[in-house]
């Protein structure tokens, strides 16, 4: 009884049509990558900054400022999409996101204390442009505990009794949140509002780049699950019986898109939406297994935050229009559309 | 080679749920579980399972305790159909079919994948719904989609000898007379190529003709074992069932309208 057990083969579970699909999807993302490289406030020729005749101005504000943040948006939208079809597949509810779990809230409740609190309390060092990511993400790790603490490791009573935790723990920190919103001097008051609306001004490589590589160790070690995520729709104990270890699952799963939601919402702010449509989105296209719904929603979240926030700075220049409200405005009408297509068929 | 269960016991604070069980499942042979609501059948066969451990006693998988083997190795010797649950999401039929197969890391098995699932799906006659949704389908239609994916689970090379077990929570459930007597007719086919099956069912006349050796279990122990014809007699079905049972002899008949 010794053999060796392989849990995963990628390439077995996704058929021709989705292998399609998500080259689609890549090329469309690396399309809407050079896209926004280009277009802005400032035009950039790619052309030019490769062959070397481009102003040391343009150089500078293509890799200083406009990479930086398409790299983030990118990244947040994939952790999003992905968190979310896979928080979707291990609760088995179409309705779940990473913000009913209460991550994102406990995320955004750290960082309104340090910019609200914490302001009083300024220090002149190094660690200041970390202070609101890390006060984020000790935001969401401390969701995550209470989580872990109340459900006895993720394990007791099943994942219904997992969600109706996750949404007393929502409501405790929308609490604290509106409580520090209400304290907050008029200047805390419009970065607080800023930053729970959502935004990418401000990317700079010395603070996304621990926050990309961290989304990128997440990303893999969740996407390795989804040939498990798929047997868990028959049921936890189906599941079990199947081989699949259900406890193991759900802490992997759980822990990684806290962790990712967490660096997201630390770098740019609460982003709602992403996370429930895109999943959504890309069953719709394809098909509903997790070895291609779980690749799908992270190149498509990508596509749609790097288009949303191209919108966000180009729409009514020279102003930035908050992410959270293009992302909506951009993904409610298509899903809209793919609803009525879906119901026609 | 066979799976035994020693002297089991389970219970809750209210109710004993099993008492003393002991059952031996061989290779070869259908043993069917009957008995009347609340006697404990799913209880024994989710111990039997290994789904939890019972309070006393123990099961042994060929002679190996069943708390030793891994919920891996589990899933290569022994499948178990329940009675099934919604799938929330769009799956198609072959998708869920699939679910059942698990990866055992050998070439052998790898390239059999999927004519072990064309093959199934052919034998439980659902080979025309592949490509439709599962949602969409009827509950019958469900039942022989997920006995698919149970024999699936169990796919070997022909020439195979590994010991495999199928445990079936009501597998004729929501059938029509055809499918309930063809599905009957291929879990003997696949008893004969070495399969030990337990199945729990309703139909005393179907668990009658179609198992070798049946076990009758009433509140938590088991009254009666054995040959179906041979252990039945209308004054035990007629206590156990509380209704007043007749067995007729030529031909093997239990009547109880």
């Amino acid at each position: 009884m010794n053999r060796k057990i392989h849990s995963y083969s990628f390439l077995k579970f996704i058929d021709f049509r989705q292998r399609v699909i998500i080259c689609a999807l890549f090329f469309m993302l690396i399309t809407s990558i050079l896209l926004s490289t280009k277009i802005g406030a400032f035009s950039i020729d790619l052309f030019e900054i490769i062959s070397k005749s481009a102003s040391p101005l343009e150089e500078m504000v293509l890799l200083e400022i406009r990479i930086p943040r398409i790299l983030l948006s990118c990244f947040v939208g994939a952790s999003l999409g992905l968190s979310g079809a896979s928080l979707q597949g291990l609760f088995r509810n179409p309705l779940a996101d990473p913000g009913l779990i209460g991550v994102s809230a406990g995320a955004a409740l750290g960082a309104a204390l340090t910019i609200v609190v914490g302001s009083d309390f300024t220090i002149y060092t190094a660690l200041e442009k970390y202070m609101i990511p890390i006060s984020a993400v000790l935001g969401s790790v401390c969701i995550i505990l209470l989580l872990y603490v109340s459900t006895m490791g993720f394990s007791q009573k099943g994942i219904a009794y997992m969600l109706l935790i996750g949404i007393a723990v929502n409501a405790f920190a929308t609490v604290g949140i509106a409580f520090l919103t209400f304290i907050s001097s008029d200047l805390e008051l419009r970065s607080l509002s800023f930053w729970i609306m959502g935004s990418f001004g401000g990317s700079e490589w010395i603070t996304i780049l621990p926050g990309i590589i961290i989304i990128s160790f997440a990303i893999l070690w969740m996407i390795v699950s989804s040939r498990e995520l798929d047997i868990l729709q028959l049921g936890e104990s189906e599941a079990s019986r199947l081989g699949v270890d259900v406890k193991k699952l759900k802490f992997k799963v759980i822990i990684s898109s806290a962790v990712i939601v967490g660096v997201s919402v630390s770098l740019s702010g609460m982003i709602s939406f992403v996370g429930l449509i895109v999943p959504h989105i890309v069953r719709l296209l394809g098909g509903v297994n997790h070895n291609f719904l779980l690749v799908g929603s992270a190149i498509a979240g990508g596509i749609l935050m790097s288009v949303a926030d191209l919108g966000s700075r180009t729409l009514i220049q020279p102003a930035e229009i908050p992410i959270g409200l293009i992302t909506s405005a951009l993904g409610a009408p298509i899903f809209l559309w793919l609803i009525l297509r879906s119901v026609r068929k | 080679m066979s799976i035994i269960a020693t002297s089991t016991s389970y219970g809750t604070k209210k109710k004993n749920i099993l008492k003393n069980v002991s059952l031996e499942i061989k290779h070869n042979e259908i043993i069917s579980l009957v008995g009347p609501n609340g006697a404990g059948k799913s209880t024994f066969l989710q111990i039997l399972a290994g789904d939890f451990e019972p309070d006393s006693g123990f099961i042994q998988y060929d002679g190996i305790p069943l708390s030793k083997i891994s919920i891996q190795e589990r899933s290569f010797c022994r499948s178990v159909m329940s009675q099934s649950q919604p799938i929330i999401f769009d799956f198609t039929v072959r998708q869920v079919i699939e679910m059942g197969w698990v990866e055992r890391g050998l070439s052998a098995y790898v390239e059999d994948f999927h004519q072990a699932v064309t093959k199934t799906a052919k034998e439980c006659f659902v080979f025309d719904l592949l490509e439709d949704k599962f949602s969409n389908l009827s509950g019958g239609e469900q039942r022989r989609v997920h006995f698919a994916r149970t024999l699936v689970q169990l796919w070997r090379p022909s020439e195979s000898q590994d010991p495999r077990y199928l445990i079936l929570d009501e597998p004729t459930a929501n059938l029509d007379l055809f499918f309930e007597r063809e599905i009957l007719h291929l879990l003997r086919t696949k008893t004969n190529e070495g399969f030990g099956c337990l199945i729990v069912l309703h139909d005393l006349n179907l668990a009658a003709k179609f198992s070798d050796k049946m076990a009758l279990l009433h509140n938590g122990a088991i009254v009666k074992f054995g040959n179906p014809k041979e252990i039945l007699s209308s004054e035990i079905l007629s206590e156990i069932y509380r209704l007043e049972i007749t067995i007729s002899k030529n031909p093997f008949r239990i009547n109880y309208y």
